[in-house]
């Protein structure tokens, strides 16, 4: 019968895949996109059409999609904020239903008067970049004046908050002819010393109270007739009322033309803005008369909803807790002023009796925040991606195995995942033909390019056949009988081969030979 | 009041003002950072000043020195949290600023929880003699001995700076931080010098001022606010302008307390800065922006 011989450099062709070859050898790294969020299968519903009124705006931003793969059409929020935000004030709208204890329904008005002065003060540290610390003192002003005025004068109680704007408007134009000339920490450091001088003085002053500890006596919006219970949900509400007017504010100045242009011009970068086009200084001038008018407004709000104003309102620590909500939150977002003050208020009214332990809480987590966020707490998303993308093309340049498969970024971007395996494939399959290729294989091809071969030569030329048409090899005779020339295919119809090389085969065999040992230089070189 | 006590008074002022205006203009022009915990730095120097006078011995030089040694401490320990970790990060100055805050925040509740909300008195560290010069002047030894030991830490300072190696690491630092680190100047251990130097010029600014104050924790915002006040008149990174500001300052706080009374010192005091502002807002002797740019 038959005798098997095999030829000494005869390798099994099973052992391709061998465990050893086939296992992946580079590191596979949980890196992928993980689509937590949740994607809403209709399209068209109405609700992504909800609209504001007499705009074009839509109420959510989404973005239509296709799922890859099922192919069903979705639909995504890009910009999700305004569910939270509806979310939280709901939730915080609720909150009075469940809470029985007085101190913190208290301590929630608190929490919203705060977080609308720090709204109105965002406006000027965060949008228009001016380092203010005399916006508190604003609003000590606005609720001294009224509050003196209505005490003096018998006014009633909604005239306070009018009386306060006007106040916030002069007082704010006083402070802002500084801030005309000065910039950076000088104005912030004369604004400190703006507000020690106003709290020396209402301290010193007899007309202020300064032996009552406080000027109180003011006429208040909640009847005095009312139980406790309903006089603070009363406030409580009145205060929210008052933080989602400052949240509007805070929307229409730093979402409109004035934030864009301030956000345009911010320290160190006003002469390219200028050079632009860009007017900011009376943008400047604008937005502190603003948030002034608001503090103000705020001011008189305080001396009607806490019959009075007490010295605190100038105190450096007021001023420096203020500071830390609005940096725990992230300067220049709305949701990190009404966050921070959140936690602040949280901490200073809540865990009142840790005594002074939970002001070093506060302190430490402000140090924490500004030791290591660049943003607040909500710029920890977009630091966390820069990071995160920091280490990824960090493992992308020490990976050493390459050679044609996916690395692991694009593997997740691509539509045609077979692709991957394809080209894994393809990678395995060409790490074992190297092995193949030996000096014999060679002179057995170049003895005869046609014909039975050895089975290391036939894997070869099954390989080279199976290749895609673009820059394929072929031979082409210039001169029939003659002259033989490589060439390579464009791969498309109508473009013509490319010529290779001008070396010139006397007859075909060789002309193949050649074709084979381009092939086999490409394959080694892979 | 006669105008040479008023003089004197104001001259004594401007010293401590000086002390304290000066250490935050090196602290700016050098390290970029608006140290807030000034005021820090200056209770706890007063407390451990107070500690070394209560538990060791009441000797006037024993006690200064234990200020300004915590002072220096304490100003080593600021710039080890504030400075030396975020230095180099984006938005240096803002969050420099804030995290010098957070410690003061910080602090002045430590200081509290320690000590306990009652003000601390120091004894008398120059003696209570007299030395009457003609009929209206009369130099009492607090005035003498605080005009004397500022003048000579802030003598010793400067020539300090001028004189010795690091004098002209932390110079060359105020007048370029970047070419400062590429001439090899570490930023990180300069910067460990100035606020050392800077906190025992507090240091002796607490201790000679709670001659006539209290230690308290919170009794370092005035002094701070005081002397930020002055560093801006003077022109933030400016000695010379610092001391011309301490000066007026000093005369206008005595001139007010003579003819107006004591509550009006920080209403004229503003006032007087505003204007000097307005007309040069880098202060009086103050630097162009430009060469502070980091």
């Amino acid at each position: 019968m038959f005798k098997v011989t095999r030829s000494e450099n005869w390798k099994n062709p099973q052992d391709v895949w061998a465990p050893a070859v086939t296992r992946w050898k580079a590191r596979m790294l949980p890196v992928g996109r993980l689509r937590w969020y949740y994607k809403a299968p209709a399209q068209g519903s109405a609700l992504w059409r909800l609209r504001y009124p007499f705009t074009r705006r839509t109420v959510l931003r989404t973005r239509g999609v296709y799922n890859p793969k099922n192919l069903r059409a979705e639909r995504t929020i890009v910009d999700r904020r305004p569910v939270y935000w509806a979310l939280g004030l709901m939730l915080l709208a609720l909150a009075p239903l469940s809470i029985e204890s007085g101190a913190l329904m208290a301590a929630g008005s608190v929490f919203c008067i705060y977080a609308a002065i720090n709204l109105c003060w965002m406006l000027t540290i965060g949008t228009a970049g001016i380092f203010s610390l005399a916006s508190p003192a604003v609003v000590g002003a606005a609720a001294y004046g009224s509050a003196w005025l209505a005490i003096q004068y018998g006014l009633p109680w909604w005239s306070l908050p009018f009386i306060g704007s006007v106040i916030g408007l002069v007082f704010g134009t006083v402070i802002a002819i500084p801030a005309t000339r000065l910039d950076g920490f000088y104005y912030a450091l004369l604004t400190l010393g703006i507000n020690e001088l106003c709290r020396v003085y209402v301290v010193q002053s007899r007309a202020f109270g300064s032996a009552t500890g406080g000027l109180y006596g003011a006429p208040s919006y909640l009847p005095e007739s009312w139980a406790e219970n309903e006089q603070l949900m009363l406030g409580f509400y009145a205060c929210m009322a008052l933080m989602i007017a400052a949240l509007f504010l805070y929307r229409f100045v730093n979402g409109t033309r004035l934030g864009r242009i301030l956000r345009a011009a911010p320290e160190k970068k006003e002469a390219f803005a200028e050079a632009t086009g860009i007017d900011f200084r009376s943008a400047r001038v604008r937005v502190f008369l603003i948030s002034s008018i608001a503090l103000g407004t705020i001011g008189g709000f305080y001396a009607t909803h806490f019959r009075g104003a007490s010295p605190t309102l100038f105190s450096f620590d007021l001023v420096l807790m203020m500071l830390a909500m609005i940096v725990i939150g992230g300067l220049g977002r709305a949701e990190g002023a009404v966050v921070g003050t959140l936690i602040v208020i949280f901490i200073e009214k809540y865990l009142i009796d840790w005594g002074p332990a939970r002001l070093i809480l506060i302190g430490l987590i402000m140090l924490g925040v500004v030791l290591f966020l660049r943003g607040g707490l909500f710029g920890m998303k977009q630091q966390f991606r820069a990071w995160r993308n920091k280490k990824k093309s960090e493992r992308r340049s020490t990976r050493a195995e390459k050679g044609g498969e996916m690395l692991p970024e694009e593997a997740t971007e691509t539509r045609d995942k077979d692709q991957i395996y394809a080209r894994r494939f393809d990678k395995q399959q060409r790490d074992f033909l190297k092995t193949l290729v030996t000096d014999e294989v060679i002179e057995e091809h170049r003895l005869r390019p046609l014909g039975q071969h050895s089975e290391q030569l036939e894997r070869l030329l099954v390989y080279f056949r199976r290749g895609v048409q673009n820059d394929k090899y072929a031979i082409v005779a210039t001169v029939p009988f003659r002259e033989y020339r490589v060439i390579a295919l464009s791969g498309f119809r109508g473009v013509a081969p490319r010529v290779v090389d001008d070396k010139v085969y006397a007859n075909e065999d060789e002309a193949y030979h050649g074709v084979f040992l381009r092939r086999v230089q490409d394959l080694l070189e892979s | 009041m006669e105008w040479p006590s008023i003089l004197l008074s104001g001259i004594t002022l401007a010293a401590i003002y000086g002390l304290l205006a000066i250490g935050i203009s090196i602290t700016w022009s050098s390290l970029g950072m608006v140290n807030m915990a000034y005021g820090l730095t200056f209770a706890g120097a007063g407390y451990g000043a107070w500690m070394m006078a209560e538990q060791f011995s009441e000797s006037g030089m024993l006690v200064i020195a234990a200020g300004i040694v915590t002072g220096a401490v304490i100003g080593v320990i600021v710039c080890l949290i504030a400075f030396i970790p975020i230095h180099d990060k984006p938005n240096f100055n803002v969050r420099g600023l804030i995290a010098t805050l957070a410690i003061s925040l910080i602090g002045t509740q430590l200081l509290l929880m320690a000590f306990g909300p009652q003000a601390k008195t120091l004894p008398s560290l120059f003696g209570d003699w007299q030395w009457e010069l003609g009929e209206e002047l009369v130099l009492t030894a607090d005035k003498v001995g605080t005009l004397l030991s500022s003048l000579l830490l802030l003598g010793l300072t400067l020539a300090w700076m001028k004189g010795s190696r690091r004098g002209l690491e932390i110079r060359a630092m105020m007048m370029n931080p970047y070419g400062a680190a590429i001439c090899g100047i570490g930023v990180r251990s300069t910067g460990i010098y100035v606020m050392a130097i800077t906190g025992a010029l507090a240091g002796l600014g607490a201790v000679l001022l709670c001659q006539t104050y209290f230690v308290s924790p919170f009794s370092g915002l005035t002094p701070m606010i005081k002397g930020v006040s002055v560093a801006l008149c003077g022109g933030l990174g400016s000695v010379s302008g610092a001391l011309i500001a301490a000066c007026i300052l000093g005369l206008t706080e005595a001139l007010t307390t003579a003819y107006l009374g004591g509550q009006y010192v920080l209403i004229t005091q503003f006032i007087v800065i505003i204007i000097v502002l307005l007309i040069r807002p880098r202060g009086i002797a103050g630097m162009l922006d430009k060469a502070r740019e980091a």
